[in-house]
């Protein structure tokens, strides 16, 4: 029966009373996952397709949108206290805890960056950590003298790379990866802009052909990225192993 | 998955990079419509946002969640529409004009050859079951109506495929998996 919830494929009556019987079956519920595991392989036999690039940014607005709105109960929190209270010994009241919940806010956000800091980091351990990846380091060259980055890929060319010291990048300008092989033309990678400590996060799929050997570098690019390098190198890269 | 637990914009659009081909290839499959799909997959990585949470690493890989969501969503978009017939009509149309940009992705293409040659070398009888199942989400009820078979047929035949299907995958080792 197992096999085929994994599939979804119970009848209405199997399904509930295997979801009921999940509930309190610790051992049925790990060899469920298992076969979703198998299942999920079936996936991988549909021929790749290419969405929509409004897809990817109609995801990205929405999230935004919703980060936006989850501000807005304080808001309407701040003015309903506000109209309610009306005098001038409750509005210095109402200030001084909005610069409270202000700086707590702030606090709160730092906590928050440095937590997601944690988890990049954690990340790349892991990625580096894997079997047969490799690590890399890239040091920072002319513009970029200062600026440090890693970067590590997995036998799959699974990479991620953290830099930081980068140069704020002006409006419109990314940081984008390269990969170099030889005197072959650089191949193109992802774009990246950092924080506004020069920290920098990309995730990014190194090319086969660059997989056992090639240098990999930074350069300043247009947001969207391009084909071939316009800008100086600020990050190049040295094996450390 | 922490990172995007986390309210990490750029950790979910790496997500969605990473694996928006698989997905919506097979959203595609499922739908047959390129709108459809394209929606549900803006709903999939959405909920993926505002339920990352939900994410436990240590029950499983994130593809595997990925997937079954996105899956289990195409069905019940499916099973939403209208007509079956009239969607799967248009996506043929649709499908037929873009075989993806799998050439542009080595590794995808090596772990599809490793699932289609493993799907290949199953009997009919079964491999016939599983697909009714996974792309069409029919019920093995349904299936055997569909190949008027009887049930307990298609019960046996749906399991021992997958078994099959697991351990050709298997006897791949670290090959396979994303």
């Amino acid at each position: 029966m197992i096999p085929a919830r994994a599939l979804s494929a119970l009848d209405p009556a199997e399904a509930r009373a295997f979801t009921d019987h999940l509930a309190g079956c610790e051992e049925c519920r790990r060899e469920l996952q298992e076969w979703e595991s198998t299942a999920a392989a079936m996936a991988v036999s549909a021929n790749p397709m290419e969405p929509s690039p409004k897809v990817r940014e109609r995801i990205l607005d929405e999230i935004r949108n919703e980060s936006k709105s989850e501000v807005i109960p304080f808001r309407s929190a701040t003015r309903n206290i506000w109209t309610s209270f009306g005098s001038l010994g409750a509005i210095a009241a109402v200030i001084l805890l909005t610069a409270l919940i202000a700086g707590l806010v702030v606090l709160w956000r730092q906590n928050n960056a440095r937590q997601l800091e944690l988890a990049r980091a954690q990340e790349f351990m892991e990625l580096a950590t894997t079997p047969g990846a490799k690590t890399m380091r890239l040091d920072g060259v002319d513009l970029g003298a200062g600026a440090t980055a890693k970067l590590a890929y997995d036998k799959n060319g699974h990479a991620m790379l953290m830099a930081d010291k980068l140069p704020k990048v002006p409006q419109g300008k990314a940081y984008q990866l390269w990969f170099i092989v030889g005197k072959n033309p650089p191949m193109p990678g992802k774009t990246f802009v950092p924080d506004d400590t020069g920290k920098g996060m990309l995730e990014d799929q190194v090319p086969a052909t660059a997989m056992d050997s090639a240098v990999f570098a930074i350069t300043m690019e247009p947001v969207s990225g391009v084909d071939a390098p316009t800008g100086p190198i600020y990050l190049r890269s040295s094996t450390i192993n | 998955m922490k990172a995007i637990a986390a309210r990490d914009e750029a950790a979910l659009a790496q997500l969605y990079d990473r694996y928006r081909l698989i997905l919506f290839g097979l959203l595609m499959r499922i739908l047959g419509n390129r709108e459809e799909a394209e929606d549900v997959l803006q709903e999939v990585f959405l909920q993926v946002w505002r339920k990352a949470d939900d994410f436990d690493e240590t029950r499983g890989r994130p593809f595997t969640w990925l997937v079954t969501l996105g899956r289990s969503r195409g069905i019940d978009r499916l099973r939403s529409l209208a007509s079956r017939e009239r969607v799967a009509e248009a996506g043929a149309r649709e499908a037929s004009e873009e075989v993806s940009d799998a050439a542009s992705d080595a590794f995808l293409s090596e772990q599809r050859g490793l699932v289609n040659n493993a799907l290949a070398q199953l009997p009919d009888e079964q491999k016939g079951p599983l697909m009714l199942a996974y792309f069409d989400g029919l019920t093995q009820s349904e299936i055997a109506t569909r190949l008027g078979a009887p049930l307990g047929t298609v019960k046996t035949r749906m399991r021992t495929g997958l078994i099959r299907l697991r351990e050709m995958l298997a006897s791949h080792g670290e090959s396979f998996g994303f």
